[in-house]
């Protein structure tokens, strides 16, 4: 059970999308992935659905958004 | 079948904005061919027949063209506002724009009536389904992004524009009797500060912090700045009719394009990376030529009249070739290669190599046009102090836009490549 992080707050887009959907493909049940990213990343949430992915977002105090992805138990 | 995409469901097909994209440099070409074959008879005077058939070859053919397509591209996206039958109001307002952009510029050029009263007719049907179909997406808008008012006067000022430059159209041939002065004055007015201008700024406050990694424009700015700039092209018109002194909402038009290219180029100046591209150089070079309209805006309104008619050329020289010209030019080295990959990305993923950005859209050739972009820009500035120059300019003008049209074309034939791969080994 690990968790990784993934800062993408100073990347343009779309490298945020690239580096999330590489990361993904390496997530193991039970790991879960922490992404900083400058806005919500609204063209990420549809293929975390579609690809088995549970996510919950939180808004950060410097008004940065934080993503915590894991995969789905089926 | 294809896959289900990257969940753009909203997104439309990628034929539909980049026919825009691809078709709009041959329009710039159009217009520098015209420079390269009239050359200094142009600068006399904005209503020269080769200016204004150079100036609607670059407004109709190129800036609209690619707003349009744009907009069909955003409205769905950033607005999350689907616009309906996104095939058949492409294929429509593409055909009408580029055949009424060819009439108009046609007719200006060699005095055919017919020519005016087709080319406009087809521009106004291009106008009236893009504004009928933009107006439904913005009424079934969901998102509360700063863009969607923006766009929202943006298009407000396209009904305007286009009225007014139908009714010129007609009167021109002798068919109406309108203040044709005033009208003739407030048509660029609406068209490029309101149509365009506007819609730069809607654009701007999504894609500058986005792109650009900037921080924010200030809430006020996004807030106020479109809806009290839309007013006061309002009042500007009204001063034209009435006794309203035109220099008030005159004076507060440039002061308002002012405050938007100062804020832009200080938040561009407070990114968090430092590595810039074509596109960030492109919008920096822009707010410049926006901040020069400006101050040629008032120039023009304090000179006497021989020097406020040569400020005036060169306040039209720094507001279309120059500030829109250069935006749009580096808007779409972002747009084109995002699109591409987007939709590679979304249906091809896993099925061979996808190229990222860099690969669909290298920044030294983009950066290559930009210098010739400037030095065309720069020589044109100058015809108007030394008319020799303006050939020369057209020529430079005409290299810019072919080199322009072949960075946009890598991007396609490197999509198309892709695609070819995928399904040659789906196939297989």
């Amino acid at each position: 059970m690990g968790e990784r992080l993934l800062d993408v707050r100073e990347l343009e887009p779309p490298e945020p999308l690239e580096r999330v959907l590489e990361l993904l493909d390496t997530l193991a049940a039970g790991d879960s992935l922490r992404m900083l990213h400058r806005r919500q990343p609204n063209l990420l949430y549809p293929i975390l659905e579609r690809e088995g992915f549970a996510h919950r977002t939180t808004a950060t105090a410097e008004g940065d958004f934080e993503i915590l992805i894991w995969r789905k138990q089926v | 079948m294809l896959p289900a995409g990257l969940s753009f469901d909203q997104a439309p097909p990628i034929a539909v904005p980049f026919r825009f994209f691809l078709t709009a440099p041959l329009f710039l070409l159009a217009a520098a061919i015209l420079l390269v074959a009239y050359g200094p008879e142009m600068l006399l005077s904005r209503h020269m027949p080769a200016t204004l058939a150079a100036t609607h070859l670059l407004t109709l053919g190129f800036t609209s063209m690619v707003m349009c397509g744009a907009m069909m591209q955003m409205l769905p996206v950033v607005a999350g506002a689907p616009v309906p039958a996104p095939r058949l109001v492409a294929w429509t307002v593409h055909l009408s724009l580029a055949t009424g952009a060819a009439g108009v510029a046609a007719s200006f050029l060699w005095g055919r009536p017919v020519l005016m009263h087709l080319g406009g007719g087809l521009a106004a049907l291009g106008f009236g389904v893009f504004l009928a179909a933009a107006a439904w997406s913005l009424a079934h808008v969901r998102s509360r992004s700063p863009s969607v008012p923006a766009m929202g006067f943006s298009i407000a000022s396209l009904a305007v524009t286009a009225a007014l430059g139908l009714t010129l159209g007609i009167a021109r041939q002798g068919g109406l009797d309108i203040p044709y002065v005033q009208f003739s004055l407030l048509h660029p007015m609406w068209g490029l500060y309101g149509w365009t201008a506007l819609l730069v700024m809607g654009v701007a406050y999504q894609v500058v912090p986005m792109f650009q990694l900037t921080p924010n424009y200030p809430k006020a700015i996004t807030t106020w700045l479109a809806g009290g700039l839309f007013l006061l092209l309002i009042l500007r018109s009204a001063a034209e009719f009435t006794l309203l002194p035109p220099a008030v909402p005159g004076v507060a038009l440039a002061a308002g394009a002012g405050v938007f290219a100062i804020a832009t180029l200080r938040l561009q100046g407070r990114r968090k990376r430092k590595i810039s591209d074509a596109t960030l150089l492109f919008w920096r070079v822009g707010m410049g030529l926006l901040l020069a309209a400006c101050l040629l805006w008032l120039a023009a309104a304090l000179l006497p009249a021989e020097a406020a008619e040569r400020a005036r050329l060169l306040l039209g020289i720094a507001a279309l070739p120059g500030f829109i010209l250069a935006v749009i030019n580096g808007m779409l080295y972002k747009i084109v290669p995002f699109l591409a990959w987007f939709h590679l990305q979304s249906r091809y993923v896993g099925k061979t190599a996808i190229p990222n950005m860099k690969q669909l859209q290298p920044d030294r050739p983009a950066r290559g046009q930009m210098a010739l972009y400037l030095a065309a820009l720069a020589l044109l500035a100058g015809a108007v102090f030394w008319p020799p120059l303006a050939r020369l300019s057209g020529l430079l003008w005409l290299a810019s836009a072919l080199w322009l049209e072949r960075n946009l074309l890598r991007a396609l034939i490197l999509y198309r490549r892709t695609v070819a791969l995928a399904t040659a080994k789906k196939s297989d």
